[in-house]
């Protein structure tokens, strides 16, 4: 029974955030859409140090002014820990912390690491420091904890899949080291893709993209970018030169949207600079809290805010940095009226010429 | 165009004339009783064509295709011709050499430093340890930290531009560092790459002006620093080999540089036999040339420079435009009076050159020729009556070509004169002149029956709206049974609308436009009757004919959509999921039929979804209430349930503030269609228990905008090209669709194509349409094409070609397709592979067979494929015969020698049983109808059709669509595979399009034309579905993996 529920849950997990059923990978049966909502947290103290050691207990979770109850947690790299009884239905489950003196229950061990997405851009604004870059990036993939998992993507106006989430680091490198140079960039564009592709896997899920900044060819926007990171679940982490700190549209972008995915924006003076950057994009993932909570019953089909608080006097001055909301999988505004709507059932159809021409 | 065979056919010894003159087929049928023609025809030049030498390219051919920007896919023959293209191409601007060429000279520098490296070691780059990389990693601009040799060593840049070559270049740094931090020994195989040379080296090396002042170069040193020599490689690299040997003798190659650009443009049909040019014409219009050039064809060595010279290139542009034409009617342009006057009126006084850009000029000239449409009589079409067009040629003209032509000329008084007009005007570089005026309502006349002419009023009409509606004229075109009455609505209530305010206007030439577009995907697919056709069309338009309120876009809206779906289904009431089924296509009986069906609606419910628009029934109940608590009657909790619904929708999370948009994004940015729709809150006046008349009918009119939206929202879905994403994602981008054009200025006409709008303007909000719903399924598969991921880079092509491909896939559709057709459509494929086969051991078979397709091919390729026929190497001609060819090869071989039932092969015997027993579904009009694609710009229609043209040169702006509207192959050879692997046809509903995705991801092309990249990314994906390695496909169709 309990090999059974804990394989649902991991199933659940596997489709958090997602959009809809993609074709790409698995069998099309797949469409498990469940409203778990993961979060990346990152806990620090006023000089930036990261703080370790939390327990469940110590965070607050606010959905739209709805106190949340945490349903799995993890620390760093940790396995994620299942703090309700699966077998109890979802939304009003007993958080079973560590504290409660019962014995956690640890997911699949898949949940362990994160699955890091990189971004590079290959694009004519990055022709100085290409180089530079790669070998930032090169250190940055050699550096991250075995658990993690990397896909190494890179983009000009195409996105080019160089190497799949892997935990092969070799692969990853020779993909690093294969990169060619490119033409305009597409930046939202290819991270909305980026994103697409990191929504098909379960667990802690990150973009770091590598970029000059200036986007001269993209037909999405960038907030539609980031809603999408936000909804899925995925932190995104960008960094740039100084090169783009000079342009203020992508200093703006590149602030807003990391912060507002629980990421990171870094603009590095020089190569030195874009290796530290990296080591602090690692650092950030050993130390990330990952929770997760089932939403309860929320009528809000639009933007849901999320507020993450530490609790009791020992975290006042901590900082927290996790996404602040995200948008419910699209309800079919194409549909009939919803199930609960009772007696507001319309009529089949519609009598398309009754009204018209009642005007003047 | 290349075509890649192996070298060895190339050289071979025996030759076939290939270039065959106009009434060729008349030769070949004397031939056929005349041994001793056709022996003539089939003897070798006397003439030996220049020996193959090589070049050797330092270091591996790999790096140097990467960094020479050439497919890794192409043959060694073609690298030197692709470099030579790709130098004068890309490698400057004005006189200034651009990135791309100054790194490939620098890795060019690196290479010969490397393989001096290795020559030392056998052609081998060795190191077996760190202090021997040193030398190495100096040439590599890298340096090995922090120790080297020890586990945590790795590499890093030392030299920017080494390090940027070397990873650019792909050399294996990796292996190399792993190898030093195991402290194992690396070793790298680093040899010449010879690739064959056209003539000899140095004859290019010599004729190089620029060599005279600096110091000698070799050949590869020579193209990348002489674009002049660059270009005439490149350009006689696409002649045959016979006619090449002919220049390089008699002419040679330093007598041409000055002729280069010519050469390139216009050059490809040169060809010279047996001491002649084959001129369009053939030898009857041998008099006529001469007339015209100054010098006979049977003098090649004077006529040729006689030909490049004259007239600044047009001379050549007009031989090149001729030569292009079917045999046929080449005979009407090149009677000895015609082919004068057409070019007299051409070339006009002092003109400007014909290669002075980098694009051709004069696209309407390549179109007026291989487009010009004809009486059965073989006179050139006369829309209306040649008063009219006396008229129309009068028509104010911003074109100093025109007003120019005005003042000499009082205009034509028959076919022949007209004719001769457009010549003259077309080399004006305007889009909407009289040359392409002419060429759309010749297209939209052309597929009417005698007795549903156009009135000369109506062509009078549309001539003078051209400018204005041209777009729109496609839909006239794709549907001949839209009568004078029905053409002549449309463009007054149009023009009406067009003269209302905004913001009534947008929304009313949105909903109008809308329905439109609906009406014509029902037409389409069958769903109203050929009789009805007229009738329904005027019904969606009329109740749009008098708007002047927001009320009455809704009323106008709704009474439309009524009408359309009254013809489509004989119902007067229709829920919204309805009318996604009737879109999605007829009703199936099939369980497969209904499979594809219910995915089709599936799909387009999804990009409603994505665009978060307010459903078609809660509009239409909303405006039933406003009626009824107009009329006094009670409200029920539904329809203020229903008005919250329209609340729902929110913007994105903001990231720029208001300025911020201002200054990043001044007149890009507007949004204010939605603002306005989430300012509106029809429950309040719903709840309202005093709601006076006036704000029953302004909450009426302000449910036209959501109106407009969700149907425009179900024109977009319909066309939703694979891969989209922008449609999934981008909440705004239906409803940002600006047809009024009020939010950018500088846009003419509101009723033309759209416009993309804020493409790469990040503050923008996402890149949306300004302009009208013309032309969606291709500017749709525009926006989305980029999300489309290549498996290798380097892709060229993609930007001009993609969405035409797409285009070709979203708008088709195969619902009433039988089996039958299906496997004939794969049987007319087969039979022309067995025609090739047969005729590669039948001299007078091959004759008949090579006659058509010089129809369809350029001279190379022509004679590439009569050597290796010749040769007895059909297998090695099949792969390289585009579905299209085999297709028409058959058909017309079947016109032309009805007679001739030969037994070629199982499937030659299989097609002609087919056609005796299903002489209509064989037939190729309905397979021409039913796998076609639809041709916007060349035939002005979505209409699908096989149009039989040769591949067509680049051109720049709108005319780039040509390139990709030649291209018939993809659905004709889908077809054929569905029918292999036991599918049906209602699968290609689904399989079309994935697959047409799948090849794009597998292009992998060099330049504009390069036509084999595409034969061969469709061959791969026609072999990955096979294999089931499309993930999707091996799913949805389980069985077809395997057979």
């Amino acid at each position: 029974m309990l090999r059974k529920s804990l394989l649902s849950l991991c199933l659940l997990s596997l489709f958090v955030g997602s959009r809809t059923g993609l074709e790409a990978q698995g069998s099309p049966d797949l469409h498990v859409v469940v409203n778990l909502v993961q979060l990346n947290v990152a806990v620090t103290d006023r000089k930036g140090n990261y703080i370790t050691g939390l327990r469940p207990k110590d965070f607050s979770i606010v959905e739209d002014g709805i106190t949340e109850k945490v349903a799995t947690f993890a620390e760093g790299n940790e396995p994620a820990v299942s703090l309700i009884d699966p077998a109890r239905p979802r939304g009003d489950a007993e958080v079973k912390g560590a504290s409660a003196g019962t014995t956690p229950v640890t997911l699949d061990s898949l949940m362990a690491g994160a699955n890091v997405f990189v971004l590079f851009d290959t694009s004519n604004y990055m022709y100085r420091g290409f180089v530079f870059a790669q070998d930032a990036i090169a250190e940055f993939i050699r550096s991250l904890g075995t658990a993690d998992k990397i896909a190494f993507y890179s983009y000009s106006r195409d996105l080019s899949r160089a190497a799949p989430l892997t935990a092969d680091r070799t692969q990853v490198l020779h993909a690093v080291r294969s990169t060619v140079a490119g033409d305009e960039a597409a930046l939202y564009n290819t991270l909305l893709l980026t994103l697409n592709d990191a929504t098909q896997y379960k667990g802690r899920k990150v973009v770091v993209v590598f970029s000059n900044g200036p986007d001269n060819s993209s037909v999405v926007p960038p907030e539609d970018v980031a809603e999408f990171a936000q909804s899925a679940g995925v932190s995104i982490y960008m960094i740039s030169t100084q090169d783009a700190k000079i342009e203020p549209l992508s200093t703006a972008v590149f602030d807003r949207m990391t912060a507002a995915t629980g990421g990171k924006a870094y603009f590095s003076k020089n190569w030195r600079d874009e290796k530290r950057a990296f080591a602090s994009v690692r650092d950030d993932l050993a130390h990330l809290y990952s929770l997760s909570y089932y939403p309860k019953a929320n009528p809000n089909s639009g933007w849901r805010a999320i507020n993450v608080k530490l609790i009791g006097d020992h975290a006042k001055g901590y900082k927290i940095r996790t996404r602040n909301g995200y948008r419910p999988q699209p309800s079919r505004f194409s549909s009939e009226a919803q199930p609960d709507r009772l007696d507001l059932t319309p009529p089949n159809s519609y009598a398309l010429s009754a009204p018209a021409g009642n005007s003047k | 165009m290349k075509f890649p065979l192996r070298l060895s056919l190339l050289v071979a010894p025996v030759f076939f004339c290939c270039c065959l003159p106009a009434n060729a087929g008349d030769t070949v049928n004397s031939a056929v009783t005349n041994p001793s023609e056709a022996v003539a025809i089939s003897s070798p030049a006397d003439e030996p064509v220049s020996a193959v030498a090589e070049f050797p390219i330092p270091g591996p051919l790999r790096s140097f295709l990467r960094m020479a920007g050439i497919s890794q896919k192409v043959a060694p023959e073609e690298v030197l011709p692709l470099l030579s293209r790709n130098v004068f191409i890309r490698g400057y601007e004005g006189s200034r050499q651009t990135e791309f060429l100054i790194l490939l000279s620098r890795y060019m520098v690196q290479a010969r430093e490397l393989a001096e490296l290795a020559a030392s070691q056998g052609a081998i780059i060795r190191a077996s340890n760190c202090d021997d990389a040193k030398p190495l990693l100096r040439i590599l601009g890298y340096r090995a930290r922090p120790n080297c040799g020890e586990p945590g060593t790795s590499l890093q840049t030392a030299d920017r531009e080494r390090a940027f070559l070397t990873i650019d270049s792909g050399f294996p740094l990796p292996e190399l560092e792993e190898a030093l931090q195991g402290g194992k020994p690396f070793e790298y195989a680093y040899t010449s790459s010879p690739v064959p040379v056209l003539f000899a080296a140095g004859e290019w090396t010599m004729a190089s002006a620029k060599n005279n002042k600096e110091a000698s170069k070799d050949l590869v040193d020579t193209i990348l620093t002489d674009p002049n020599v660059a270009r005439l490689y490149w350009a006689l690299s696409k002649l045959d080999p016979e006619t090449n040997a002919f220049l390089e003798r008699s002419i040679g190659i330093r007598k041409l540089l000055p002729y280069a650009p010519v050469l390139d443009f216009y050059g490809s049909h040169l060809c010279i036999r047996e001491g002649r040019v084959v001129v369009p014409g053939g030898p009857a219009a041998d008099s006529a040339w001469k007339d015209l050039v100054g010098v006979s064809p049977t003098s090649p060595a004077a006529f040729i420079p006689r030909l490049l010279a004259g007239d600044k290139g047009w001379m050549t542009a007009y031989f090149d435009v001729l030569s292009r034409v079917s045999k046929s009617h080449q005979t009407y342009f090149t009677e000895s009076k015609r082919l004068r006057l057409f070019y007299t009126a051409l070339r006009a006084p002092n003109p400007s050159g014909a290669t002075t850009g980098a694009f051709r000029p004069a696209p309407a000239l390549l179109l007026l020729v291989t487009r010009l449409q004809w009486e059965p009589n073989g006179e050139p079409l006369v829309p209306g009556n040649i008063e009219v067009w006396r008229d129309i040629l009068r028509q104010k003209s911003d074109s100093r070509v025109v007003h120019e032509w005005r003042k000499h000329n009082p205009g034509p008084t028959s076919p022949d004169q007209l004719v001769q007009t457009m010549f003259e005007l077309s080399r004006s570089t305007t889009d909407d002149g009289p040359p392409q005026i002419y060429m759309a309502i010749s297209a939209l006349e052309s597929r009417r029956s005698p007795e549903h002419r156009l009135a000369p009023a109506t062509v009078r009409l549309l001539a003078q709206k051209y400018e204005d509606f041209s777009d729109q004229y496609r839909i006239f075109s794709e549907f001949q049974e839209l009568n004078d009455a029905s053409i002549v609505l449309f463009m007054d209530t149009a023009e009406a609308l067009t003269n209302i305010p905004n913001p009534v206007r947008g929304n009313a030439l949105g909903t109008l436009q809308a329905n439109v577009g609906m009406w014509q995907i029902l037409a389409r697919q069958g769903q109203i009757s050929n009789e009805q056709l007229n009738d329904s069309w005027q019904q969606v338009i009329k109740p749009f004919s008098k708007i002047r309120s927001a009320a009455q876009v809704y009323d106008a809206g709704r009474a439309s959509l009524g009408a359309l779906f009254r013809f489509a289904t004989g119902e007067t009431t229709v829920s919204q999921d309805e009318i996604i089924d009737l879109l999605a296509g007829p009703r199936q009986t099939t369980a497969e039929g209904m499979r594809m069906h219910h995915e089709i609606a599936i799909r387009i419910r999804s990009v409603l979804d994505g665009q978060r628009l307010v459903s078609l029934d809660t509009l239409l109940g909303l405006g039933d209430a406003l009626y009824e608590k107009a009329h006094g009657k009670p409200l029920n909790d539904f329809a203020i349930h229903q008005a919250g619904e329209m609340r729902e929708f929110e913007m994105p999370r903001p990231i720029f503030t208001n300025g911020e948009r201002t200054e990043w994004a001044a007149g890009i940015y507007n949004n204010h269609h939605t603002e306005v729709q989430m300012r509106t809150d029809l429950a309040k006046v719903f709840k309202s228990p005093t709601a006076s008349p006036a704000q029953l009918e302004e909450a009426r009119g302000q449910l036209a905008s959501f109106l407009r939206d969700t149907l425009v929202g179900l024109n977009y879905a319909y066309y939703e090209p694979p891969g989209a994403q922008a449609l999934h994602n981008n909440p705004l981008l239906v409803r940002s669709h600006d047809f009024a054009a009020e939010t950018v200025g500088g846009i003419k006409t509101v009723w033309q194509a759209p416009q993309l709008i804020g493409q790469g303007s990040p503050a923008g909000g996402g890149a949306h349409f300004v302009g009208s719903l013309a032309d969606l399924p291709y500017v749709l598969s525009d926006l989305e094409q980029d999300f489309i991921s290549p498996e290798s880079v380097q892709a060229l092509i993609w930007k001009e070609l993609t969405p035409g491909l797409l285009t070709s896939a979203i708008l088709p559709r195969w619902w009433d397709v039988s089996q039958n057709e299906l496997h004939a459509v794969a049987l007319y494929q087969r039979t022309g592979e067995e025609l090739l086969t047969a005729c590669a051991k039948d001299d007078q078979l091959r004759i008949k067979v090579m006659a058509i397709l010089s129809d369809r091919v350029d001279p190379q390729r022509s004679e590439q494929v009569e050597q290796a026929l010749s040769a007895d190497h059909a297998s090695e001609v099949l792969p390289r015969m585009t579905p299209a060819d085999t297709f028409y090869l058959t058909a017309e071989f079947q016109r032309r020698y009805p007679g001739e039932t030969g037994t070629w092969g199982t499937a030659t015997a299989e097609l002609q049983d087919l056609s005796r027993q299903h002489p209509e579904q064989v037939s190729w009009e309905r397979l021409s109808r039913d796998f076609g694609v639809p041709h916007p710009v060349l035939a002005q229609s979505y209409g699908r059709e096989l149009l039989n043209l040769g591949p067509l040169p680049a051109f720049a702006g709108y005319s780039s669509r040509f390139l990709a509207e030649s291209w018939d192959s993809p659905n004709l050879y889908w077809a054929r595979l569905a029918d292999e692997t036991g599918l049906s046809a209602v699968a290609l509903n689904r399989l079309v399009p994935q697959l047409t995705r799948h090849m794009v991801e597998k292009i992998f092309a060099t330049d504009f034309e390069d036509w084999p990249a595409l034969l061969r990314a469709m061959h791969e994906t026609g072999e990955d579905f096979r294999n089931g390695k499309i993930a999707s496909l091996a799913i949805a169709f389980p069985s077809a993996a395997t057979k």
